[in-house]
Parts: C-alpha cells; structure tokens; sequence
C-alpha cells in the first residue's frame, strides 16, 4: 500500500495519445474514472427512465432528481432560464457521480484536480458570457457598473465588480477540489495510521480502534461532502446564470 | 430476584398509551438525527462558501494586479492597488452571499411549527 497520503492523486497514463501542441491527449487514471462516472449517470438515467404511470424506485429517484434540478433553477434563475436546464443537470450529475465514483476505494477522484474543476468552472463563466452578450449585446457589461451612484464612486466600483466577477469560477473551482482533495487526504492519512498501528504491537493494535471509528465517521462525512458540492456547484451555476437576464440588478 | 420484581413493577402501570409514547419518541430520535447532519453539513457549506468568496477575491485583485505591472513595467504598484480593490471585492462578495442566506432562511415557510427556544441558540 501507498504510504504517502498524496500518491492517490498522481495521474498515471493508461495508454499514449497524440501530441497537439503543447496537449497531451494521452488517455489517464483521471480519464478513465470520468468515462466511469459518466456511464454511472447514463446507465442510472436510463434504468431510471423507463416511464410507467406509477413509478417504482429508481423511476422516482430519476424523477426527483429532474425535478430537484428544475426547481432550483426556476427559483434561483427564473422561468425564462429553463432552456438552461441540460447544462446545469450534466453539470450536477457529472460532479456528483465523479464524486460519488472517486469514493470506492482503489478509485481516482477526478474532481480532486483542479485541472478538471477549473476546467468546469471556466466552461460555466464563459457560457454566462457569452450568453449574456448575445442576449443583451454590449448592455451587458453594465452589470460591472451598477447604476444610480454619484460618478465619483465609479473608477472604483468598476474595478471591483470585475474582480468579483473574476473570481467566481475560482471560488467554483477551488471550493469543489479543495473540499474533494482535503477530504481525501484525510482519509489516507486516517488509514496510514490505522496500518501503522497495526503493524506496531499488540497493544497499539487495540488502540488502532479509534482511528477506524475515525475513518468510519469521516466516510459518511465525505459522502455527504461530495453530494453537497455537487449541489453547491449546480446552485451557484444557477446563480451566475442570473447575470445573463438581469443585467441591472 | 428482587430486581425482576422492580422492572416488573416499574412495567404495570405504564399503559398502552404509554408505551406507544415511547416508542414513538425514540423513533423520532431516530428520525432526527440525519437532519442535524444535513444542517451541520450546510453548516459547514455555508463557512467555506463565505471564507473561499473572501481569499479568492484578494487573491484574483492581486494576481490581475501583478499581471498589469508585467505589461506596463510598473512593479509593484499595480499590484498594491490590485490588492486594496480584491479585498474591497472580497468584503462585498461575502456581504452580498451572506445577504442571500439570511433571505435564503427568512423565506422559509415556518407555519404554525415554531422553533422551541433552545433549538435556536447557535
């Protein structure tokens, strides 16, 4: 077993890809659990799928999660954002399974890398941008001048609203790996001790039954972690979203 | 023996009624428990939403800041100004979050369950 509590996050190569520029496509540990948490979300969507009139449990479960998703954006965005809805529910999904993949053991978390969270948080601001300049054109760049305040106030509040809207994708990316990763490591080291106990003598050995309390506790913590920054993803998706509509706010 | 003769005892008088009290209040022992989870959850949520809202803003403020003094040559200047507004940012983008949760928990439907007092107090 791994001593080192980070040897878990190393990206291994499965197997070479093309070199384009400075991209390596080659296929890795991390690409491999993406692939595997993406077929987890198809094949729970599609068993969920499967439309009788009285839904059984994972029809329900397929059900509520459409409806968890639909509802958060129609409150925190508004009506009009529900075209807005397959981004935001692939985007849950993709998180949370990744999530909930990476818990197995001998599996790679890929949302332990910020690589892959930035990545996800990038696509989300680009998109509101975008977004928000074909739908508002060059108007939208007024949600960075709040309006009704003396003109003197105006070098400064312009500056710091784009440093506001800057940072969003790196809160999004930073809060999702650092909660994944920290997490993680956690647990590592939980079960290093746990080993080393073990492997001490006898009367360690019984003492190595608090630290596997520890572990334990830990587990349903880190379960819980991974649905909540799913969710906390999805919301605050919801959230920037509502720039793209109400550019004076 | 006699401590038989005591929990028997203790066990007459206790009705049906009573008995069903009991039984249901440990079942919503039970219940409890996930919720208080999920709240300390969102608890925590909640801290490392506002604390990572503050550090990042400075961080972005400063790192834009060390980027203009890279194009224009004027170190470190730019990147002391950049400073000042990220932390600006950083106070208005935890105010601006922590509005959205207290509306967030004012809005929510109480209806005729008020809190008890002592579920109040954190």
């Amino acid at each position: 077993m791994a001593n080192n509590p980070m040897e878990q996050f190393k990206i291994k190569e499965i197997f070479d890809g093309p070199q384009i520029g400075p991209i390596d496509l080659s296929f890795t540990n991390s690409s491999l659990w993406m692939v595997i948490g993406s077929l987890a979300v198809i094949i729970f969507l599609g068993l969920s799928a499967r439309g009788k009139l009285i839904p059984g449990r994972l029809q329900s479960m397929g059900e509520m999660s459409y409806e968890f998703i639909a509802d958060m954006l129609r409150d925190t965005t508004g009506p009009e954002a529900a075209k807005w809805f397959p981004y935001v529910f692939t985007l849950f999904f993709f998180i949370l399974f990744a999530n909930l993949v990476g818990m197995n053991p001998y599996a790679f978390t890929t949302t332990s890398h910020i690589a892959v969270t930035a990545a996800l948080a990038v696509f989300t601001i680009l998109l509101v941008i975008i977004a928000g300049i074909w739908k508002n054109g060059l108007k939208w760049f007024k949600i960075f001048a709040p309006s009704g305040l003396p003109l003197i106030m105006y070098p400064i509040i312009i500056p710091i609203e784009i440093i506001s809207f800057l940072s969003r994708p790196v809160t999004l990316a930073v809060r999702l790996f650092a909660n994944m990763t920290a997490g993680h490591v956690m647990l590592k080291l939980f079960a290093i001790f746990i080993a080393y106990l073990v492997g001490k003598d006898a009367l360690s050995a019984g003492m190595a039954i608090v630290p596997i309390m520890g572990t334990a506790a830990i587990v349903a913590l880190e379960f819980l972690v991974a649905a909540l920054q799913a969710f906390v993803f999805a919301i605050l998706t919801c959230v920037y979203l509502n720039d793209v509509y109400h550019v004076d706010h | 023996m006699t401590n038989e003769n005591e929990t028997s005892k203790t066990r007459e008088p206790s009705s049906d009624l009573e008995q069903l009290e009991q039984r249901l209040d440990k079942l919503k022992a039970k219940h409890k428990k996930p919720e208080q989870d999920t709240d300390a959850g969102s608890l925590l949520g909640m801290a490392w939403r506002l604390s990572t809202e503050l550090v990042v803003a400075v961080l972005v403020g400063t790192g834009l800041g060390h980027l203009l003094d890279r194009v224009f040559g004027t170190a470190p200047w730019i990147l002391l100004v950049g400073l000042g507004f990220g932390f600006a940012a950083g106070i208005m983008n935890t105010l601006r979050v922590a509005e959205k949760m207290d509306a967030a928990t004012s809005h929510l439907p109480i209806g005729d369950d008020l809190p008890d007092e002592d579920e109040n107090d954190f």
